[in-house]
């Protein structure tokens, strides 16, 4: 059967370090913005950390979260492209086609998660930061919209060498960066299509919730909700 | 081809001119589809003949809005299916985007065939040297026949004199 | 007759209607020179300003996320809106015979066919690669590129590409009768320019039946078009989950709007075409009294329509749409909020519906507000929905920048400029359909008037059989 990715993103483990922002970045050729395009909102975090505060001093509680694209199932996003370039791949993600899009913006305002980014400038790093560049991801021009893809290039490599060696692909063979990197393991990915995946399994839990779920998306992304604080005053 | 007219002050006396030409025009064995009327403004009136003016027109436009949304469904319907992109489960064709680009191009059909057909109906571009005087668009009617026979020049000269024509001219392109 | 009848007539003989309406192609003022250097001069830097976006990147302009559409989109459904004047003045009032409106349907549809020529630019302007703008059109393409049908985008296309097609047309068969009288009066260069514009034209039976077939299907086929245009301009926001963008109410609430702006611009457009030309025996004060009536019931339409809406929204009560809802009425855009409902309600309302307001005057002062007060009522509609998504943490703010604003005025001046340039080159009231058809019976003249038979009637009245 055909893999349908998913993710679950445990918030009771959570620490809001940021270090799946960081490894997004590296891994998928992100560019980053200077302060002035930063204070206007344009920054171009795949995934980020949202957070809000809860309560008045001094019982103040941060509650964060992190958001990617939850490459929905009914994704409001892919009726709208008119070239095309945001389309449902035959494993349930939502691609974006770089040279398909003339950057009608379209998606991004579909979108009820602000999880699309778009190309404001031409990135540019000044070098040598060049050279660290990941080879396998495509750096995208001035224009085109782009967001998280699940780490597409790690899924395509693990399954051609997996075909390689005649197997099937193991379920925690693939990690996108954000999941690879989390310290606390706050991140799981995998195969919904597996019911013995470690998503699948987790996408049951009692805590499991979707993010804006009354706009009927069907995100494909799980968070377990923080247990009940009571020692966490 | 030569032809005789006269140019006319106003819709009375024209009408009274296209009558009596109409009724020589079988003494002096003259072509009565050869009258020829020509006129500022669309003369609606009685005694022009509007009436018997005949156009498929009316007809052509549905043609044409027909044969735009099927054209409309050709584009949608046949080219999504000959390339089918992944939809993540989405009908291929959708019914409602196909029934708008059918809509709006059923009235495209009818508006692109209005125009040809006015085109053609009409003859229109033509620039070839023909029957006209510019006095038409000051406001005078120009009523004339336009196969003359030599012999009854005078003669038609006369009759659309006495019908109220202030000039009586001839033309010929051959 | 009394002098407010008379008034209401154009009781001049056919000569002198020619000479009057054929003046402006043939001679050319110093000031309509000044005029168009003007305008170049203040519109083309918005062309330059365009391809420095291009290059740079959209960057430069003050879009931003969320609120990933701005000013090129407002300033879009805004002149598809101001497009639908010509064909509710042409095609309805055609339909149902307003003598009325003869000196004005070539105004009206030359509004049409420019205010949808520049609007379309729009959607070109504010695409990130729009040197890929071609994408949308369904071509033949190695790359297997081919638009989505389910885009309301790609409707977009069609539906304006269908709508300019047909406006072009509404527009330009009726000239050529009228070019044939400037190619018989013409002499030179300007003769032979008109002599292939006038097709050839002569003024047949034939020719004139056609045209008013023509006509007639134009006018009945154009009606459907724009509705469904302006429609579909709507779904590009309605059909995205967006709150307050997502209402079943877009449809019909865009195409009023977009009547109710199209007749304000008509009137602005008519008072200055009439001062500049000096069309003043031509442009009486019954039309703008008509138009100004249509403007009221559209005023009123416009109101019920944000009323509707508003309320609706406000009694579901529901966070995300309240948030926008909010800052809109309280919030960040109520200046602009309450500006838009005096300009499009508050001060057009007592100054067309008293009927001692309702002058020339007072028309163009309340077409005025209404243009103003439309175009915020799109900027209301694009922005703050966006700046109020779902979550909150990724709320934003958008405030325009010079490139924005200079492209704006750019378009702005590019519309009147198309519009100085047809005036010139085509009589801008139709000389045919001014003095006829006439009725089918020869007009009678009342036993008491004092008109002359060729004296053409603008209050739709039946003249009375002589006695």
């Amino acid at each position: 059967m055909a893999h349908k990715w998913g993710m679950v993103i445990d918030l009771d483990r959570c620490t809001g370090c940021e270090a799946c922002v960081a490894a997004c970045h590296a891994e998928n050729n992100i560019a980053t913005v200077n302060a002035d395009q930063a204070a206007k909102g344009r920054t171009m975090h795949w995934i980020h950390v949202e957070r809000y505060w809860e309560g008045e001093f001094p019982n103040i509680r941060a509650r964060f979260q992190p958001v990617l694209c939850q490459q929905c199932d009914a994704a409001p996003c892919e009726p709208v492209c008119p070239t095309y370039a945001s389309y449902h791949n035959p494993e349930g993600l939502n691609a974006q086609v770089y040279n398909r899009c003339i950057g009608t913006r379209y998606c991004a305002n579909a979108c009820p998660y602000s999880v699309r980014y778009f190309n404001w400038f031409n990135p540019a790093w000044d070098k040598p930061l060049h050279l660290q560049l990941n080879p396998d991801v495509s750096v995208r021009e001035v224009g085109v919209m782009e967001k998280c893809t699940f780490c597409n290039q790690r899924i395509l490599a693990a399954e051609i060498k997996a075909k390689a060696e005649n197997r099937e692909l193991q379920d925690d063979e693939v990690k996108p960066a954000c999941v690879q990197s989390c310290p606390p393991t706050a991140m799981v990915f995998g195969d919904l299509n597996d019911p013995n995946s470690q998503v699948s399994r987790m996408s049951g839990s009692v805590r499991a919730t979707t993010l804006l779920e009354e706009v009927g998306t069907l995100p494909k992304v799980t968070y377990l909700g923080r247990e009940s604080s009571h020692g966490n005053e | 081809m030569n032809a005789i007219y006269g140019l006319f002050p106003d819709a009375d006396s024209a009408r009274r001119a296209l009558k009596a030409l109409r009724a020589a025009s079988s003494r002096l064995h003259l072509n009565p589809k050869a009258i020829v009327i020509m006129s500022s403004e669309p003369l609606e009136e009685e005694g022009f003949g509007w009436e018997q003016e005949r156009t498929l027109m009316p007809w052509l436009a549905p043609l044409g809005a027909l044969v735009g949304g099927a054209a409309g469904y050709a584009l949608s319907a046949f080219t999504q299916r000959s390339y089918p992109l992944p939809t993540g489960g989405m009908p291929i064709v959708a019914m409602w985007p196909t029934g708008i680009i059918m809509y709006e191009l059923t009235m495209l059909g009818a508006i692109l065939t209005t125009i040809v057909a006015f085109v053609i109906a009409t003859g229109l571009p033509n620039y070839k040297k023909r029957l006209y005087d510019p006095e038409v668009t000051n406001g005078k009617i120009l009523v004339g026949i336009s196969e003359l026979d030599s012999d009854c020049r005078a003669e038609l000269e006369q009759l659309l004199y006495r019908d109220g024509a202030e000039q009586v001219k001839e033309f010929s392109n051959g | 007759m009394n002098n407010a009848a008379q008034a209401n007539v154009i009781d001049f003989t056919p000569e002198k209607i020619r000479k009057d309406l054929l003046l402006p192609v043939f001679h050319t003022s110093r000031r309509y020179y000044a005029l168009v250097i003007a305008l170049v001069a203040i519109g083309l830097p918005g062309m330059f300003v365009y391809l420095y976006q291009m290059s740079e990147g959209m960057g430069v302009a003050g879009i931003t996320r969320p609120v990933f559409w701005g000013f090129y989109i407002t300033n879009f459904v805004f002149w598809i809106g101001i497009s639908h004047a010509g064909t509710l003045i042409s095609a309805i009032l055609r339909l149902v015979n307003a003598t009325w409106r003869r000196p004005v349907t070539r105004c009206a549809e030359a509004i049409t066919v420019f205010a949808l020529a520049i609007g379309a630019q729009y959607p070109i302007i504010h695409l990130g690669r729009a040197w890929l703008f071609f994408w949308l059109i369904p071509y033949p393409s190695e790359r297997g590129i081919w638009p989505n049908f389910r885009s309301p985008l790609v409707w977009d296309f069609f539906a304006i590409t269908t709508y300019l097609t047909g406006s072009m047309a509404f527009l330009l068969l009726p000239i050529i009768p009228d070019w044939a009288m400037v190619r018989d009066r013409a002499t030179g260069v300007r003769k032979r320019i008109y002599t292939v514009l006038a097709l050839g034209w002569r003024g047949t039976p034939r020719e004139w039946h056609r045209l008013e077939v023509a006509m007639r299907i134009m006018a009945v086929t154009i009606l459907p078009v724009a509705i469904s245009v302006h429609t579909i301009v709507s779904w590009d926001f309605a059909m995205a989950p967006v709150p307050m963008w997502h209402s079943t109410v877009f449809g019909p609430y865009f195409v009023a709007g977009a009547i109710f702006s199209g007749i304000a611009a008509l009137i602005i457009v008519m008072a200055l075409v009439r001062k500049a030309l000096h069309l003043e025996e031509y442009l009486k004060p019954l039309h703008f009294d008509n138009l100004g009536k249509l403007l009221l019931v559209m005023s009123l339409l416009w109101i019920y329509f944000i009323i509707a809406e508003r309320l609706t929204v406000w009694y579901g009560n529901e966070p995300a749409e309240m948030a926008a809802f909010w800052s809109i009425q309280r919030g960040r855009f109520a200046v602009l909020f309450w500006t838009m409902v005096c300009c499009n309600f508050l001060i057009p309302f007592p100054i067309l519906a008293i009927k001692k307001l309702r002058t020339i005057a007072g028309t163009v002062i309340a077409s005025s507000t209404v243009v103003v007060g439309m175009w915020l009522e799109r900027f209301l509609i694009v922005v703050p929905p966006l700046e109020h998504k779902y979550l909150p943490y990724d709320w934003g703010h958008y405030s325009p920048t010079w490139v924005e604003i200079t492209i704006t005025v750019g378009t702005c001046m590019g519309m009147i400029l198309l519009y100085v340039l047809f005036a010139k080159f085509v009589p801008i009231i139709s000389i045919w359909e001014l003095k006829g058809p006439q009725h089918a019976k020869p007009i009678a003249v009342t036993a008491n008037a004092t008109l002359s038979p060729a004296a053409i009637r603008l209050d739709n009245t039946l003249p009375s059989t002589n006695s």
